[in-house]
Formats: C-alpha cells, sequence, structure tokens
C-alpha cells in the first residue's frame, strides 16, 4: 500500500523512511487536530448563541432596569423576549451584532442605543427608517432622551413598557 | 486574520479536512490516482453550495448542516477508499439525499397539517410492510429489501419518519386521539386510546422482527419509550411498557437463532473467532490497530472487516484515521444532539415539538447502536450510521428527517420579506 509513497520518499529525502514517516505522522496528526478544531468553532458558535438566549433571564431579580414587551408574542413571527434587562449600553437592531437582535423587518439594522449615565437611562435613535417613539412621540435622528418608569417606547411593530428597577431609587 | 477564518468559519476546517484526505488517496499509489482530485471537487462545491444557501436564503439552522456536512464528507472519503464505485454511488446518493433535503424542508413548511393525518400515517406504513413482505428481497439475512432492476432499497428506513409522525399525532394530546366521538366514560377511552398505541407499536415492531431487522426493531421501540417517556401521561403506564421489553427480549432469545447468536458473540466473539464472531473480532482488531491517528487513509486493512462499508465503517474510521477521529464522530453526533434537542426547547407548537424530538432521538439512538455494536459494548445489530454509512435509502431517509427538522427549526421565526434599511 505505502509502497510509492515510501519511494517517493527515499527519492526526495536520502534520509529514507523516517522522514518520510515523521511527515506521515505529522499529516495524520493535522487530520486528527483539524476536525477538533471544528468541533471547538461549533462549540464556540453554540456557547454564543446560548450567551445571547440567556443573558436576558440572569439578571432578573437584581433590580436592574428593564424593557418589557407590551405585544402578545404569540402573535409575532420572530424571536423576541419578554424582557430585556438594561445593565450596561446597548444596541437595538435587525443585524447579528446588535446586543438586543430582533428579526423584525420593520426595524433597521442598527436601530436604537440604549445609554446608561449617572443612574439614568438614555434612548437614542440611530437613524432608524422607521423612527423611534417614546410615548406616541418620534425621536428625532440622534437625539437623546431620558427614559422614565413607565414610558411606552415603540420601535417597528413592537411595543416595549421601560420599567425603572430597584437599582435606579 | 487567520484566526478569524479558522474559528468563525468552520465551514473551513470541512474543506481542509477533504483537502488532507483526499491528498492522502490521491498520492498512496503510483501512478497517483488523479480521479480523487474530482471526488474532491465534487463532495467540497456540493458542501459549500448547500451551507451558502441556507446561510444566505436563511433557512433556519446553520449548526445541523455544518454538523453533518462533517460526517457526510468523512463518510465519503472512507467508501470511496474502500471501494471507488460505491464512492462514486455515495456522491450520486447525497446529491438526491440534498435535492430531497431541500424539498422536504418546503413541503413541510407548505403544509401545517401534518398532526391531521393520524390513520394515514398508519395506512401507509402497513402498506409499506406488506409491500416488503410481498415483493421484498432478502439480503445479508433481512427480508426488507425492494429491488427494481438495479436499484435496491429498504422501506423500513422510511417507516421510521411515519412512526414518528404517528406518535407526534398521539402525544399531541395525550391519550385523546382515537374514538372520541363515541360516548363511552372517560377512563374507558384513555385505556382503548392507550392499548390502541400499543397495539401500532407493536405491529410496526411485529413487521420489523418479521423482516429479522434487529436493530431497527431495537431503535423503533427505544423512540416509542423516550417519547412516551417525555411526553406520556400516567406512571403506570410506560412502567407496563418498560416491562412488556422483557418478556419481547426473551422471547426473542429463546426463539431467534440470530439474536442467541448476535448475544453469545457479544459475551464471547473469541471461542469462535473464525465463525460467528469472525465479525466483530475483525472490527476489533482493526480499531485497535489502528492508535491515536490510524494508519493513514489508504494504508490500512480495513477490508478484512466484512460489511465494512455499511455496518462497520467506524471500525474503518477508527483504524484509518485513529480513535481521535473515531470519538470526534461520536462528538460530533452529540453535537447533532443537542442542537436538535435545543430546536425541540425552542417550538410552542406541541406537534412539532415531539416530531423534532422523535428525530433527534432517531439519530442519537441509532448512533448508539451501531457505534456500540461495533465496539462490542451492545449486541451488535445491523443498523446504519447516520450520513455515513454507504446506503442510499438510509442516506435519504436521513436527509429527509434533516430537511423536516430544518423546517422546524425555521418554522417559528420566519422573516419573510424586507421592507426596510
Amino acid at each position: 500500500m505505502a509502497h510509492a509513497l515510501n519511494q517517493k520518499g527515499n527519492g526526495i529525502f536520502g534520509g529514507g523512511v523516517k522522514v518520510f514517516e515523521i511527515i506521515l505522522l505529522l499529516v495524520k496528526v493535522l487530520f486528527a487536530l483539524v476536525i477538533y478544531l471544528f468541533i471547538f468553532g461549533i462549540v464556540r458558535l453554540i456557547y454564543l448563541d446560548i450567551k445571547s438566549m440567556n443573558i436576558s433571564k440572569v439578571n432578573i431579580n437584581k433590580g436592574f432596569p428593564y424593557l418589557k414587551l407590551v405585544n402578545k408574542r404569540e402573535y409575532l413571527h420572530f424571536k423576541v423576549e419578554e424582557t430585556y434587562i438594561l445593565s450596561k449600553n446597548i444596541t437595538i437592531g435587525r443585524y447579528d451584532k446588535n446586543d438586543i437582535v430582533i428579526k423584525d423587518s420593520f426595524i433597521s439594522g442598527i436601530h436604537a442605543q440604549i445609554t446608561k449615565g449617572d443612574s439614568k437611562i438614555y434612548l437614542k435613535d440611530l437613524g432608524s427608517k422607521n423612527g423611534t417613539f417614546i410615548n406616541g412621540k418620534k425621536l428625532e435622528e440622534g437625539e437623546q432622551k431620558l427614559l422614565k418608569d413607565g414610558d411606552k417606547m415603540k420601535i417597528g411593530q413592537l411595543e416595549f413598557l421601560f420599567v425603572e428597577g430597584s437599582e435606579l431609587v | 486574520m487567520l484566526g478569524k477564518i479558522t474559528y468563525h468559519k468552520p465551514i473551513n476546517m470541512v474543506v481542509f479536512v477533504n483537502i488532507i484526505a483526499y491528498a492522502f488517496l490521491i498520492f498512496k499509489d503510483k501512478p497517483y490516482q488523479w480521479h480523487a482530485l474530482l471526488m474532491y471537487c465534487v463532495v467540497v462545491t456540493m458542501i459549500c453550495t448547500v451551507y451558502c444557501v441556507i446561510i444566505k436564503k436563511k433557512l433556519g439552522e446553520g449548526y445541523l448542516f455544518l454538523i453533518v456536512s462533517m460526517l457526510l464528507s468523512i463518510g465519503i472519503m472512507m467508501i470511496y477508499r474502500l471501494n471507488p464505485d460505491r464512492g462514486y454511488k455515495q456522491v450520486v446518493w447525497s446529491l438526491i439525499g440534498i435535492f430531497v433535503f431541500f424539498t422536504s424542508y418546503y413541503l413541510y413548511q407548505k403544509s401545517n397539517k401534518w398532526h391531521k393525518y393520524t390513520y394515514f400515517y398508519i395506512a401507509i406504513s402497513v402498506i409499506l410492510y406488506l409491500i416488503t413482505f410481498v415483493f421484498g428481497t432478502t439480503i445479508n439475512g433481512a427480508r426488507n429489501w425492494i429491488v427494481i432492476g438495479s436499484y435496491s432499497f429498504q422501506p423500513s428506513e422510511l417507516n421510521k419518519i411515519i412512526f414518528i409522525f404517528f406518535l407526534a399525532c398521539y402525544f399531541k394530546n395525550p391519550d385523546k386521539l382515537f374514538i372520541q366521538k363515541f360516548h363511552y366514560d372517560e377512563n374507558v377511552k384513555i385505556i382503548v386510546n392507550r392499548v390502541l398505541l400499543m397495539f401500532v407499536t407493536y405491529i410496526n415492531i411485529g413487521f420489523l422482527v418479521f423482516q429479522r431487522e434487529w436493530g431497527i426493531t431495537a431503535l423503533f421501540l427505544l423512540i416509542y419509550l423516550v417519547v412516551l417517556y417525555v411526553y406520556g401521561k400516567g406512571k403506570y403506564f410506560f412502567v407496563i411498557n418498560l416491562a412488556l421489553i422483557l418478556p419481547v427480549a426473551i422471547i426473542g432469545y429463546k426463539f431467534f437463532y440470530h439474536i442467541r447468536v448476535r448475544v453469545e458473540t457479544w459475551i464471547d466473539p473469541w471461542s469462535d473467532i473464525l465463525g460467528k464472531g469472525y465479525q466483530i473480532t475483525q472490527s476489533l482488531f482493526a480499531i485497535g490497530s489502528g492508535g491515536f491517528f490510524g494508519t493513514g487513509l489508504g494504508m490500512g486493512k480495513p477490508y478484512l472487516i466484512p460489511e465494512v462499508s455499511t455496518d462497520f465503517i467506524f471500525s474503518a474510521i477508527c483504524e484509518e484515521m485513529g480513535i481521535l477521529t473515531g470519538a470526534a464522530i461520536v462528538l460530533l453526533y452529540m453535537l447533532l444532539f443537542y442542537r436538535g434537542i435545543k430546536i425541540v426547547l425552542s417550538i410552542r407548537s406541541k406537534f412539532e415539538r415531539i416530531v423534532a424530538l422523535g428525530i433527534t432521538v432517531m439519530i442519537g439512538i441509532q448512533t448508539f447502536i451501531i457505534i456500540g455494536g461495533v465496539i462490542k459494548l451492545i449486541p451488535l445489530t445491523g443498523i446504519t450510521l447516520p450520513f455515513v454509512s454507504y446506503g442510499g435509502s438510509s442516506l435519504v431517509t436521513n436527509f429527509i428527517t434533516l430537511g423536516i427538522l430544518q423546517a422546524i427549526s425555521n418554522c417559528d421565526f420566519s422573516s419573510e420579506g424586507e421592507f426596510n434599511g
């Protein structure tokens, strides 16, 4: 079986069979390594996937402010959580790189940003096409607005209720 | 840059594995086998195209096909190495399988009435069994093949899917499927329902026993028990079902020579090494001779194992690519199983949840039965390793189930049309 390769090994490397065997071993190790890298790659992707899934559920009781969905989830044909915790600065949009990803076709790629500054929460529109509304009032592009407890925020087809957690009080 | 490629695009790894493997196959003998290069091109083009279609068209889960593409390419390279003709056929079957994958994806999404065809599922499976019974041909001791011209296929493979759909119909509303129109007492209704469920299950199992399909018999029984355990109501009903396995197993052992042989060779294959124990001992020798990194593709002697390209492909992989690759394959199936369970958890419709669970469990159990069999962990029964073994009907069936799983994973959050940027 391996005769041809052996001869080739002899031809190229004067050292003979030993060199050939080392190369063969290296290639075999590489083969196994690549398969495991593939597995690690998938595990990593899955890890990122789960992280984005559970991030909102972990901090629910820690008193962070959060957004609560007003729409009935059952009538929406895309994935959306019941609550989104606002523990840090986040962006909302349709692209996967956002912190809150909502695949609603009425939401822009990067739609809005929520910033946290000196124990207050601000909402900023990042130039969305269909606009961001607070209590029915449309935000201008780049305009920053302070969010108060009980404010209703509307983006795309979705409406959220802003709830100040105990942390800010 | 390199980190970006390797980490973010596992599909590149699949291509890389194929490059190494076909390099082995091309250069193993003089004159060099250049038609292996053609195989490489076809396989890689096929996998990359399908992956791109899934990602670009947003057909739900990307991971499922990614994992399957790795398994598929390892299977094809091994089969091609063992027997080039079978390798070409396997590629053709994979192409058909991928076509079927997309077809079943769209068919499943088109209709939302799959839970209404209960009696149709029962009828179709019985018809398939009867066809096999009448026109069946015996190949390798199992009377389960239908031969048309030069093609042969196994209807029992299709029955797996139909059985899962039937179970989903039943457990959508547990114990409330049959005789709802009659005015009996509720308890009587429940008992009649349960008896009918067991009746359908054991009819399936009876036909399979009749075809001498031990692996698939065990598979059906285990799928049934798992779904019953997860979705059934009533502890005692499950315990009764569990207890029923014992007499079935004892009867099987007493009355069927095949099963007795399997169990005996499992306990002690060494006493009759040239006869009954030949398969399993050759498989063990092959796995043992591979070591950590294997002999190298095309440099071992896996052809000494009987049935190497179907049932014993795992041993061949262990011999030529090493036990590390073997372990990687087990890991890949675990990831596939995990992805399936994650899909199950994310769906709201109960029917689809049960179908997804059944499919996931089917792939998991099938892998366990055959890998456990060839490494002598459990008695050996002939069943295919999903997506790896040679065999058209098995590959096509697996792609149908994958298509259904893909469709289910995409059911809830399909974003249709883009209205703005």
